[in-house]
């Protein structure tokens, strides 16, 4: 072949590998500043197609009730070398109510360099409220103030943590406890908030083996991966999982309880005992017996309750499929993962309407655990793998989806507002793992990005 | 260009042995740490092992070979642009038998196997752009 033409077929063969890859990387790159709900694509589930804006409320608008607290805290955030601390201390200060109360929190970042919020996980708070920098608010810059307002409705177990640059902050000790008890109930409770710091297991931020000071174990997984739970010397109960009891549960022997990242279950121990949450943490005397082999499972525990909607009735039905492809995702060549098939921000947005009943399907096919959280809302699970639950209405805000696991959950639209809906191994946020939950007629008040510098991942 | 093309099949098959060299203090590593009660789990980070294991294997390997690619249209190496595709055809097989044993770490196993013959192709093309290199005069250029 003669030169000149080789060396033109070289070019031509050159720019048709260089090309489609710069057009890739350009396509994925996302703005500085971007409107979160302007983002993806609608995905109607189904039903009738839905905007965002019709004139109704702003995000902003969507705050808690005005009026004299009943409970009122101060939180002050700080970075003390590696580690950052709510009042001096991480986990924070626990944070106790009495159902219908309303709490009020004021957060003062005094010296985290990226701005902080706090994220009420699995309290159904108004939109406002919910913390996430960004979409509900802004970041609170150092020196700034904020104050969350909300009741506490529904008894149970809760955590509070930052939803800026939140994989982070919460690995770095931006969290704390919430329990919200029913009234005139004597407590006789521990709170167990489970949290790894540079290695090391911890049980409320110490490791190895704590006192055991009540009989109902509040566990909460700060963490990013699922923990299991096992209790030695004596049988127990799970009364409660994320915040909502379950209906007739039955005595435990031999089990372990898997906690999901982010997850809350409350384990009522019959007797003294003691409670392992892996990694040699644990509460209780005694020696402590090998992890059971096998975990309780959910769909089968307890008995079956109204749930107070119904799921047959479901006007949308949505999917969410977790899987991982090589692509670029803000420019960044790797392996991500993708929402529906789409890598962030090309993401779905589910669009509801006040008032809708809503069935997704959660499926994951990505090679690893996901604990999927839907902010805002609880939604009840039917269906795991094709097999319907046969147990207790089981009630989540976190769900653990195994690799290859399918669930079907259900939950009632009755919190207006834009909802992130992601997985809590915070790693996986910023690698794509996220989506949101929005609804008509409720506009945008915040962007990712922008002066306050918001990084809701 | 003969001489890139060389050098970068060279270093393909090179950072085959790194990647052995890192992923192996990788563990080494995590068990040095549990040794002082640290705890390996999904809140771990990644150790300098992991880290150097993921960024030549999603980052250096995939660029080098990319650019062996682009660098074959060029260099007149006999079967050059062939075994530049095979290469790139392998590391990108070696990245799928990575992520795929995260569902069935079975499959390790072959991603553990296919490293060699990442090396081996590389290593081929490097020998035909030298062997291409050290006749002199026209008989190189087919």
């Amino acid at each position: 072949m003669r030169t000149p033409i080789r060396a033109a077929v070289a070019v031509v063969a050159a720019l048709a590998v260089l090309v489609p890859l710069v057009w890739f990387w350009y396509a994925s790159l996302v703005p500085a500043t971007y409107d979160m709900a302007a983002m993806g694509y609608p995905d109607y589930g189904g039903g009738p197609a839905v905007t965002h804006e019709h004139g109704g409320p702003r995000v902003a608008d969507l705050t808690g009730p005005s009026g004299e607290p009943d409970v009122a805290v101060t939180l002050v955030a700080r970075a003390d070398g590696s580690r950052y601390t709510l009042n001096g201390t991480s986990p924070g200060p626990v944070i106790r109510a009495v159902q219908g109360q309303l709490v009020e929190v004021t957060l003062v970042n005094e010296s985290i360099p990226d701005g902080v919020t706090l994220h009420w996980h699995g309290v159904d708070v108004p939109n406002a409220e919910d913390g996430v920098a960004g979409i509900t608010q802004d970041a609170v810059a150092r020196g700034g103030r904020h104050v969350y307002r909300f009741v506490v409705t529904d008894a149970g177990t809760y955590w509070y943590h930052s939803h800026q640059v939140s994989h982070e902050q919460v690995r770095r000790g931006l969290f704390g406890a919430l329990v919200v008890t029913p009234p005139g109930s004597s407590a006789n409770d521990q709170v167990v908030a489970v949290h790894t710091y540079d290695g090391r297991r911890t049980v409320n931020g110490v490791p190895g083996v704590s006192a055991l000071t009540g009989r109902r174990i509040r566990v909460i997984n700060t963490d990013a991966g699922p923990i299991r739970v096992w209790v030695s010397g004596t049988p127990f109960r799970v009364l409660a999982i994320d915040g909502h009891d379950v209906h007739e549960p039955a005595a435990i022997t031999g089990e372990a309880v898997l906690v999901t990242a982010g997850g809350r279950a409350d384990l009522q121990l019959e007797t003294a005992g003691r409670v392992d949450v892996g990694g040699g943490a644990a509460i209780g005397t005694g020696s402590p017996i090998p992890a059971p082999k096998i975990n309780v499972d959910f769909l089968a525990y307890g008995s079956p309750s109204g749930l107070g909607f119904d799921p047959a009735a479901a006007n949308r039905r949505f999917a969410y499929t977790i899987g991982r492809r090589i692509g670029f995702l803000d420019g960044r060549p790797g392996m991500w993962w993708t929402v529906d098939g789409h890598l962030f921000p090309d993401v779905p947005m589910f669009m509801v309407v006040t008032g809708d009943v809503v069935r997704m399907t959660i499926t994951n096919d990505s090679g690893e655990v996901h604990p999927m959280h839907l902010h805002g809302h609880h939604a009840v699970v039917l269906s795991r793998d094709g097999v319907a639950a046969t147990g207790s209405p089981w009630w989540i805000d976190s769900l653990d989806v195994a690799d290859g696991a399918t669930y079907e959950i259900a939950f009632v639209a009755d919190n207006p507002g834009i909802w992130a809906d992601h997985c809590h191994n915070l790693e996986h946020v910023p690698e794509g793992l996220v989506a949101h939950l929005a609804y008509a007629g409720v506009a945008s008040s915040f962007q990712v990005g922008g002066a306050a510098g918001n990084v809701p991942e | 260009m003969r001489a890139l093309y060389r050098a970068l099949s060279g270093l393909i098959a090179l950072s085959v042995a790194v990647q052995a060299a890192v992923l192996a203090a990788a563990w080494f590593l995590v068990l040095k740490d549990t040794d002082s009660g640290a705890v390996f789990d999904k809140n771990s980070g990644a150790n300098w092992g992991h880290a150097a294991h993921s960024v030549i294997g999603m980052g250096v390997v995939p660029l080098l070979a990319l650019l062996l690619l682009l660098v074959s249209f060029f260099a007149r190496v006999p079967g050059g642009v062939t075994w530049a595709l095979i290469t790139l055809g392998v590391v990108v097989l070696q990245i799928v038998l990575a992520f795929v044993s995260y569902s069935a770490p079975v499959t390790g196993l072959l991603h553990g196997l296919n490293a060699f013959a990442v090396a081996g192709v590389a290593s081929v093309a490097m020998r035909r752009a030298g062997d291409a290199a050290a006749p002199a005069g026209p008989v190189a250029v087919s």
